[in-house]
């Protein structure tokens, strides 16, 4: 089934659109911004412009149908033209329209749908809509003009729209003339009048905090000699009804068949089947854990544990509280004393390289374990998919800053400077070959700690020799990776034993069957996240009753 | 087809029980909140499968009307029907899989769903009480006015009606009320889930404590400054007193009831937090929850608040004790995150939810947006409730808008909400 996400967009002054369906359980976005603006026309007729901003969360679904909802069928297709980016879209169907109210237009972005964690602007031209004016029930020289703005269910869209909305009234209408109708809540009371580049008089509306779940109503009354009579659309049972603000000369203005076009609209509905909305769950709660190591994250990416250890040697490598004696077998030099500063997990895998082979594997296993453990109470009442989604993109602007840099020496130190964090690429090793295919990599002064035989010999058997040429020491890239392979393989293989036995030690404790997750080779596991553990999120999420419940009594 | 309102259903599972409610709004959303505490957001076709699946419809006549009032295809409504049930089985255990991790559910920004009523409303049915707290947040007499129970019964019925599903009684000491349990089962009758805040002292008779559980009462939370009888007894400026508290929390335990304590942590029993919290362990208490002075009554005066900034080495502490016994941490105090943030301490987004989640009805039928903000939004026996929820000063607590100026730039501001507003009406603080 086509997916769509469902638009409704205008509200004239006969509207017939009440609800906003969206089809897809998981969109889920955000419209920082929407301008609108309405041009009344010498002929009776509307015309709209819409500039919508979609910023489409991590977690939602592409954006790939935008529908718009019409008032009537008083258009033509070939009166609507679209773009997404600026790319015009061909995809545009009144046929398609899935939307509920009957009339509407779909506009199919194809390619150009709006990826998860990306923004888009939508922009949409619907020319010529006809009966759209009614009589003014407090003047029946007056032409009402009634626009609502179009809304997303609450379900799916989130955040603060800076929403503005711009009515430009029909050619010659005198500035002394028209008259604005209350104005909706959140938004001043009085418009800010102009005129635009074609001499028209111009009324908008802005507010910064809108949103787009709630429908805004926007009015104006003018001279109804300023379009046709025939475009005028004369009935109006409700005269009277409705109380809207005006300017200094008519207090009371009415819009005229409003209530009576939405009660028609209702009707309408009730002989039909009603639009389905998919079933949808939602809590309340954060998204995105932020602030962890990117060891922590590696846990919740479900990283091979070779390389997660491989991350906590760099790590305290770096810090300067231990180098390497032998890469084989193994062996670790602490300097004492140990900075206060240090993650547990560095200050346990350190003590468990204090151990003769045996203790040792259980001490790292023990330090897996604590650390998932750890990461799992740090994901209490966060979002994994959307923070694995946030993690996922860390690492790839880390790629990017380091892909970015213009010389090999800017490139070496940028990539030191995140090299944890590229380290999280499924493909880091094949990738830091790739980034640094042609250049040299300016070896971090940190190097020879982590690689003993630095400075005395080739990187690798077989490989290039290491140059000083220029003051700072320098490998071709692809040494440098076979190096930082070698040191994962190190801790695989010859630190502790099997792999896939290690891995399956520790998530027969954190997170019970299956005991491995992902492919043997890899030595992956689950954790950071639910399963085996007691989880809180019910109490760490804000919809939550036990909100202050009033004590001191 | 299910008309506006709450439905109470009711599941057990081996030895567990599950209160569920199921409250459908007037614009078909809903809400399902199980065993009040966890809070799940429903759009309008959720709650209606949601209301055919806790009625144990049958499936084939569930399926039928959709497909008859719907523009959807059989297959489509089972497939989506039959997801919706596998997430509910798990959403309504008491040890289910939990929604973020395990159901990938939809995460909403904390404080983002105006209720169209609250979750829980707090019944002050007395403000006597047998202790005298020095730093009591009560700003009324002790001989304040009281409804009778007949009224006390109409309005749980109104709260019924409203949807409101979970009801607190407080006070004051809600002990002193001799019609308690009598409330209790009314509430209960209701479909209600109830609790009761209290100082414990009645609960030192164990057949007080039956009362109230053949009743129908849920839960308890029993206050206890300190594992020190004299400090204790000086808190609550009640001699004796600790005896009777410790003993009312033993009894309790030995009930049925969900049991916790709160303990308000100040200058005088902050210093031997750990040795409270190892004692409330060694009692068994599962549940501890804790909280800082509310400034309000004698609690503006009392001086014996601990500053924001102080909080962390305290909850680093309660957290370590708690973590330690396998019991669970409640912070309750709304503080400006950048004082106190308890998200860093991961006790959760602690905001302030009067008017919200929460609201407080007095002695006299006074609706105060929480038990302790002393200021009425209308009498529940003569004002609509479409007034009171809408007052200003409900709109203004809901929408924030009374938060210092500082903290509009502040990335944390949707979850903080400006701290306790209560303390932020302490001149200084904004």
């Amino acid at each position: 089934m086509r997916r769509r996400l469902l638009y409704i967009l205008l509200i004239f002054s006969l509207i017939l659109l009440i609800s906003t369906p969206v089809r897809a359980q998981s969109y889920s976005f955000q419209v920082p911004k929407l301008t609108v603006d309405v041009y009344w026309n010498e002929d009776g007729t509307v015309s709209v412009d819409y500039t919508f901003v979609f910023a489409n969360n991590p977690s939602g679904q592409a954006i790939d149908y935008v529908d718009l909802g019409l008032p009537n069928n008083n258009y033509s297709d070939n009166n609507i033209t679209a773009s997404v980016n600026g790319t015009p879209v061909n995809d545009i169907s009144s046929s398609g329209f899935q939307g509920e109210g009957g009339s509407g237009v779909a506009i199919g972005l194809g390619q150009n749908a709006i990826q998860p964690g990306k923004m888009g602007t939508v922009q949409v031209h619907v020319d010529d809509i006809r009966d759209v004016l009614y009589v003014d029930s407090q003047d029946n020289n007056y032409a009402s003009a009634v626009f609502g703005t179009s809304w997303f269910g609450s379900s799916f869209v989130s955040g603060n729209t800076d929403m503005t909305v711009t009515f430009h009234l029909p050619p010659g209408v005198q500035p002394d003339q028209p008259k604005w109708h209350a104005a909706p809540g959140g938004f001043p009371a009085q418009p800010v009048t102009g005129v635009d580049d074609q001499g028209r008089i111009t009324y908008t509306w802005q507010n910064s905090t809108a949103n787009s779940y709630t429908q805004y109503k926007f009015g104006a009354s003018f001279p109804m000699n300023f379009v046709p009579s025939t475009a005028i659309v004369k009935v109006n049972p409700f005269a009277g009804i409705g109380k809207f603000i005006s300017g200094a000369i008519f207090p009371l203005l009415c819009i005229g068949g409003f209530i009576a076009i939405v009660a028609s609209g209702f009707a309408s509905n009730n002989r039909r089947k009603k639009q389905y909305l998919p079933p949808k769950i939602s809590i309340e709660g954060h998204g995105i854990k932020r602030g962890l190591t990117a060891v922590e994250a590696a846990i919740l990416l479900e990283e091979p544990l070779d390389k997660i250890m491989t991350m906590i040697l760099f790590s305290v490598i770096k810090k300067n509280v231990a180098e390497v004696i032998t890469r084989d077998p193994l062996e670790i030099k602490v300097n004492e004393p140990l900075p206060d500063s240090l993650q547990a997990y560095e200050k346990d895998f350190i003590t468990a390289f204090q151990e003769s082979d045996t203790n040792r594997r259980k001490e790292l296993r023990d330090m897996i374990v604590a650390l998932v453990r750890n990461v799992t109470e740090k994901m209490k009442g966060f979002s994994r998919t959307e923070t694995i989604a946030y993690y996922r993109d860390i690492t790839k602007r880390a790629w990017e800053q380091v892909e970015a840099a213009d010389t090999p020496e800017v490139k070496s130190q940028k990539y030191e400077e995140v090299m944890e964090w590229t380290m999280l690429d499924k493909n880091y090793g094949d990738r830091t070959e790739d980034v640094f295919r042609n250049t040299p990599v300016f070896i971090p002064t940190w190097w020879g700690h982590y690689d003993p035989s630095f400075g005395h010999g080739p990187l690798r058997p077989g490989g290039t020799a290491v140059s000083t040429g220029g003051g700072v020491p320098r490998v071709p890239g692809a040494d440098f990776a076979a190096s930082m392979a070698m040191g994962v393989q190190n801790f695989s293989g010859k630190v502790v034993g099997n792999i896939n036995d290690f891995t399956s030690s520790i998530t027969s404790v954190t997170n019970p069957p299956p005991k491995v997750s992902t492919s043997p080779s890899k030595g992956g596991f689950k954790g950071g996240g639910g399963g085996g553990f007691s989880c809180a999120c019910a109490c760490a999420c804000a919809g939550c009753a036990c909100a202050c419940a009033g004590g001191g009594r | 087809m299910p008309k506006q309102g709450i439905y109470h259903f009711t599941f057990h599972e081996d030895n567990n029980k599950s209160r569920i409610h199921l409250r459908i709004d007037p614009d078909k959303n809903g809400l399902l909140i199980v065993n009040a505490n966890r809070i799940i957001h429903l759009n309008p076709t959720a709650s209606l499968m949601a209301y055919f699946i806790l009625k144990n419809t049958q499936h084939e006549q569930a399926i039928n009307i959709f497909t008859k009032a719907f523009n959807v295809s059989k297959e489509q409504t089972e497939n989506d029907y039959a997801q919706l049930a596998e997430q509910l089985q798990e959403l309504i255990k008491p040890d289910g899989a939990c929604p973020i991790h395990d159901l990938s559910l939809e995460i909403k920004p904390p404080f983002s769903v105006t209720p169209s009523a609250p979750y829980r409303m707090d019944l002050a049915i007395t403000y006597r009480c047998n202790n005298d707290c020095s730093h009591c947040y009560n700003a009324r007499s002790r001989d304040y006015p009281e409804l009778s129970m007949k009224n006390w019964n109409h309005i749980l019925d109104l709260f019924w009606k409203i949807g409101i599903p979970h009801i607190v009684f407080t006070g004051g000491e809600p002990t002193l009320r001799e019609d308690l349990p009598e409330l209790v089962a009314h509430a209960e009758q209701n479909g209600q889930i109830t609790g009761i805040n209290t100082n414990g002292r009645r609960f030192s008779d164990p057949k007080y404590v039956d009362t109230l559980v053949r009743a129908g009462l849920d839960h308890v939370q029993i206050t206890i400054e300190s594992h020190k009888p004299d400090i204790h007894d000086s808190m609550v400026n009640s001699r004796g007193a600790w005896k009777q508290t410790i003993a009312g929390i033993r009894n309790a335990l030995n009930s049925p009831l969900y049991v916790m304590t709160n303990t308000t942590m100040l200058t005088d029993n902050s210093p031997y937090l750990r040795e409270t919290l190892e004692f409330l362990a060694s009692n068994g208490v599962p549940t501890i929850g804790l909280n800082a002075l509310i400034y309000s009554g004698r609690g503006l005066s009392v001086n014996t608040g601990i500053v924001e900034s102080e909080l962390p080495q305290l909850l680093n502490i309660a957290k370590e004790i708690t973590s330690k016994h396998n019991q669970r941490l409640i912070w309750y105090t709304p503080t400006q995150y950048c004082n106190f943030d308890p998200m860093q301490l991961e006790l959760g987004v602690k905001g302030c939810t009067a008017a919200m989640y929460n609201m407080c009805i007095e002695p006299n039928g006074d609706v105060i947006p929480c038990q302790s903000y002393y200021q009425s939004l209308g009498n529940i026996l003569t004002t609509s409730w479409s007034n009171i929820w809408n007052h200003k000063l409900s709109a203004n607590l809901r929408e924030r808008k009374n938060i210092p100026q500082k903290c509009n730039a502040c990335a944390l501001v949707s979850e903080c909400g400006g701290g306790c507003p209560l303390v932020m009406n302490i001149s200084g603080n904004n």
